[in-house]
């Protein structure tokens, strides 16, 4: 009896509409937003987020709006009523919804998506995060192999402690900067200060609208090594000359960088072509010949706007150039996402129920009642 | 009946692109932003920039000139081979009082002054458009803009006007010595290139001249300085490139045409654009001497280099197809017969009621007919989905309106239809004219949008859906109309009810589907389908609000009335995702310009809100009252 209830009251068209009207109004204030705040922190406040807050107040945020309304829609089908002929096209309507909202959770939980930047005959193995960074501490003491400890984004947090049995020595993170800026000293440095903060301080800025332009920095202390290299170090995104520190006899290169993924195969990059509308600033195409690279078997490609390469689950797309003074340099995005499918088969279901919906209603519809034009 | 003269009237139509035309010099292809048009379109553009129209109307020749008017075409032949008459012209359109106080004229209530006029003004100016010049963007007062604006009309003028003036026959051979050298007879003109092609021969004479005691020049030496002069003289005019008609000799698709001016530059000239330039000489001089039959068939030899020697560039069908589009005018056409078919529709509640309504619904479909022939053009001459620009979508969005409506008249035969397809159809026109003033609606795309196969699924549905909802959105106002008018008569407005319930539904499919493809699209060329970007929030939200509408009419939340209300603010939710975006200036889909949009923008909600919420409580009083009696 109590899950009948429970079932009667889930299943009610009420929760969807009013849940709805709430996703309405978080999409319309998101959009909004990303005038001010730009796409990737509108996107986490209203649309990924579990809560949004008001002010003070707590709100349901587009996550948990969506999964009520994931959870509304699943009970829809213990409606007896739908269940006739009649009705067959509604059923197999919010079927395909149903499927929309699952492959929506799947890629928003497990795809993963970043950059590779290949410059004109240079390959590259890894695809860089749009989003999260790195440290990366690279023993280079060994003279045929270097080893690489690699902290994580979450990790990188103020007062977090890092330690590994690879490294003889704790990183003390004082500070992480979301968005910072190298500035030159004004006060003479500190003892402790070493490295980068010698000469320079790091100046925390406000984040810029789009993620991507950001500069993150760290300030660290390096502790326990028992050598002079203890002491208070600098970091950032982009540096252009990395920390090394040396520690009883082993050499150790610091780098904060954007998040890597390893690729089991390479791509190099052969020729990136723009091609203008001519006479016009106007792009009529982008193209990049590329060689993929795997297991020393080399296969020649071409990827294209609106053509992308894809290869093992990822996908590769045409998405932006570097013009240098004699070579060019492709940014391709790459794609991982186990969800990439069902909103293909969520629309064909969707428009199968539909135009079944239609078929049968719309002669009703659209059909004036011929008595009235007699009379 | 009906039907076999629409047949009829749509083969006559048919007619007049099907035949073929012979080339005239309105069809002459020129280059202009990445795209091969008709020269007619071309300067139409010109025109259009500087004088505000596609063509020349009385008010602007001069008084004793008693014409009808001038074609942009025969209009820049005119200034391009008379450089000194163009000035009989008032084409210069400055409607700024400051402007014309500033520039020294007087004020001329068509606000319309030639060349020479307005010359004369600018060079009292020239220093303070410079400093203007060097100014930020947004630090212009409307005087600068004003004033930059006719300072860069002029130039555009002067470039036009001469544009040409290298193959003109400007100089005149008297001296029999040196015409016997060039082996032409004396008194004959020449233009810059047959001097430059002859250059060779002049060349011992020029010799012989450098050579010579100034005290002991002879009479020919004399002319040859002369003609020296000229020549320089000439030569000032290599500014004027924009004219781009000859194509590139390689036939290579990338690479730029070129101006005569920039060919007799470069001197880099392949012998097929030799030959072009060489006719186009012969052309321009048999058109200085009025010679009507010569001139046609040079222009036949024209036709005949383009398409032997350079056929992979272009489609002359095409080409002549777009000037006799552009002559056409099909969309004023159409505009014409929306707002006959609304008058007469009026009449017949007046009087004759089926008659008047017949011939109303066959305006209306006429119109239609004209419509759609419009877009069909486009998609013929651009070879791609008439689908990609603001301008072309307000033209779509109102082809959908009108069918949909027509649809609904073949139905229902009591004028809703003819009411809401006239309204649709000549308001979206005008909007949609507001654009096209913009100059060329035929613009070239971006990589990432020139996919035909994506433009004719994703953009086409989502416009089509756009159509739709507009059409259930005035659907919905007819409803509360009708309710106003006549409450008792039930069973019609249950008619009309279901009318706007289908009309959702059918609305929904298409935004739906065009969403999702649109998503698919996404995941084609940046692998996300989903991105949060503003148009494609904008469209979920048209989504969302037409299943919320379903949703609050199945489960009894609202009635009819409500129901009505709620398909007219949908039409607030449509403008909002078709046009706001453009104002929020981010994301991917900021297309088409914003100016003046928030004004229109602002004027359509309140408009719909007034209305929309004015007759919901009308039509429910009107009902209150039914009840209570």
């Amino acid at each position: 009896m109590r899950i009948k209830d429970i079932i009667n009251f889930l299943k009610q068209p009420k929760i969807f509409v009013f849940a709805l009207i709430w996703m309405m109004i978080l999409i319309f204030l998101g959009t909004l937003a990303q005038k001010d705040m730009g796409l990737y922190a509108a996107q986490k406040r209203y649309f990924s987020a579990w809560i949004t807050w008001f002010w003070f107040l707590p709100m349901p945020g587009g996550r948990f709006t969506l999964i009520v309304i994931l959870i509304n829609l699943s009970f829809f089908f213990f409606n007896k009523s739908i269940w006739k002929i009649k009705k067959l096209g509604i059923v197999i309507l919010h079927l395909g919804g149903i499927l929309l909202f699952v492959g929506g959770g799947l890629t928003a939980m497990f795809s993963s998506e970043g950059n590779m930047v290949i410059e004109e005959g240079a390959q590259t193995n890894y695809v860089e995060d749009y989003h999260f960074m790195e440290l990366a501490i690279i023993n280079t003491s060994a003279s045929s192999f270097d080893e690489f400890t690699i902290f994580d984004q979450a990790l990188l947090k103020r007062n977090q402690i890092l330690k590994h049995t690879n490294l003889n020595f704790e990183i003390e993170i004082l500070n992480y900067l979301e968005n910072c800026e190298p500035t030159r000293r004004t006060s003479p440095a500190g003892i402790l200060h070493k490295g980068l903060l010698k000469n320079f301080m790091l100046n925390e800025l406000k984040s810029e609208k789009e993620d991507n332009w950001n500069r993150p920095g760290m300030i660290y202390k390096i502790s326990n090594s028992g050598t002079n290299a203890d002491g208070m170090y600098g970091i950032f995104l982009g540096q252009s000359v990395s920390q090394t520190i040396s520690v009883n006899d082993k050499d150790y290169t610091i780098i904060l960088r954007r998040k890597r993924t390893h690729l089991p195969f390479s791509i190099e990059l052969l020729d990136f072509k723009k091609i203008l509308h001519p006479g016009t600033d106007i792009p009529k195409s982008y193209s990049s010949d590329i060689n993929l690279i795997e297991n020393g078997a080399v296969r020649k490609i071409l990827i294209e706007m609106n053509e992308p390469l894809r290869h093992k689950g990822y996908t590769f797309f045409q998405s932006s150039f570097i013009e240098g003074p004699d070579s060019e340099t492709t940014v391709l995005a790459v794609v991982k996402n186990y969800g990439r499918l069902f909103p293909y088969i969520s629309s064909i279901i969707m428009c199968i129920g539909l135009l079944f919906h239609l078929s049968q209603k719309l002669p009703d519809l659209f059909r004036k009642t011929r008595d009235k034009s007699v009379s | 009946m009906k039907v076999y003269s629409l047949i009829l009237s749509f083969i006559l139509l048919l007619g007049g692109i099907l035949l073929p035309r012979d080339f005239d010099s309105r069809d002459i292809p020129i280059h202009e932003n990445g795209r091969i048009k008709p020269l007619d379109t071309f300067v139409r553009n010109q025109l259009l920039t500087i004088y505000g129209k596609r063509s020349i109307k009385p008010k602007a020749l001069p008084d004793d000139l008693n014409s009808k008017g001038l074609s942009a075409t025969d209009w820049f032949f005119d200034i391009a081979l008379n450089l000194e008459e163009g000035d009989k012209y008032k084409v210069f359109n400055i409607s700024n009082p400051e402007v014309v106080a500033s520039l020294g004229l007087y004020w001329d209530p068509g606000h319309l002054y030639n060349r020479k006029e307005v010359l004369t003004g600018l060079k009292t100016q020239l220093d303070y458009i410079s400093t203007v010049q060097g100014k930020p963007e947004n630090e212009l007062t409307q005087f600068d803009i004003h004033l930059l604006k006719v300072y860069s009309n002029v130039i555009q003028y002067q470039a036009l006007s001469y544009s040409l003036s290298c193959l003109l026959p400007l100089i005149q051979i008297n001296d029999k010595n040196i015409a016997k050298s060039l082996s032409v007879n004396p008194g004959d003109k020449l233009s810059y290139y047959q001097l430059l092609r002859k250059a060779n021969l002049l060349s011992p004479l020029m010799e012989r001249l450098l050579k010579q005691n100034k005290d002991e020049l002879s009479e020919s030496d004399h002319e040859l300085q002369h003609i020296m002069g000229i020549l320089n003289e000439i030569d000032q005019d290599k500014f004027a490139r924009i004219l781009k008609i000859i194509p590139p000799e390689s036939g290579n698709q990338n690479e730029e045409w070129q101006s005569p001016w920039e060919l007799m530059e470069s001197r880099m000239i392949g012998p097929n654009q030799k030959k072009l330039l060489i006719t186009l000489e012969s052309f321009l001089r048999y058109r200085i001497d009025n010679n009507t039959k010569k001139s046609t068939s040079v222009l036949a030899e024209y036709e005949n280099i383009l398409s032997h020697s350079f056929s992979g560039l272009f489609d002359l069908t095409n080409i002549k197809r777009e000037t006799w589009t552009n002559k056409a005018n099909l969309f004023y056409k159409s505009i014409a017969l929306y707002i006959l078919a609304f008058l007469l529709l009026i009449i017949s509640w007046m009087t004759k009621p089926k008659l008047l309504r017949r011939i109303s619904f066959a305006c209306l479909l006429g119109g239609l007919a004209f419509h759609f022939y419009g877009i069909l053009l486009r998609i013929i001459i651009m070879q791609r989905p008439p689908v990609s620009t603001l301008y072309e979508s307000i033209i779509f969005v109102s082809l959908i309106g009108v069918i949909c409506a027509s649809l609904l008249e073949y139905n229902r035969k009591d004028g809703i239809g003819i009411f809401m397809g006239a309204i649709i159809g000549a308001a979206l026109h005008f909007v949609g004219l507001g654009y096209a003033n913009d100059g060329d609606t035929l613009g070239m795309l971006v990589a990432v949008l020139n996919s035909n196969f994506w433009l004719a699924t994703h953009v086409t549905t989502i416009t089509i859906g756009y159509g739709t909802s507009l059409f259930a959105g005035v659907l919905g106002h007819v409803y509360l109309l009708q309710t106003i008018r006549n409450p008792f008569d039930k069973k019609y407005l249950k008619t009309v009810n279901a009318n706007v319930f289908g009309a959702t539904l059918f609305a929904l499919f298409f935004t739906l589907f065009g969403t999702i493809l649109g998503g698919i699209w996404a995941d084609q060329s940046w692998g996300r389908f989903w991105g949060w970007d503003p148009k494609e929030n904008g469209a979920l939200l048209i989504v969302m609000w037409q299943i919320m509408m379903l949703h609050l009419r199945i489960t009894g939340l609202v009635k009819p009335l409500g129901f009505a209300l709620g398909m007219i603010l949908n039409n607030i939710v449509v403008i909002l995702a078709w046009f706001g975006v453009n104002l929020l200036g981010v994301g991917l889909h900021s297309y088409g310009f914003a100016t003046g949009i928030a004004v229109n923008i602002s004027l359509f909600i309140a408009f719909e809100l007034f209305t929309g919420l004015g007759t919901y409580y009308w039509a429910k009083n009107r009902q209150k009252q039914l009840t209570a009696n």
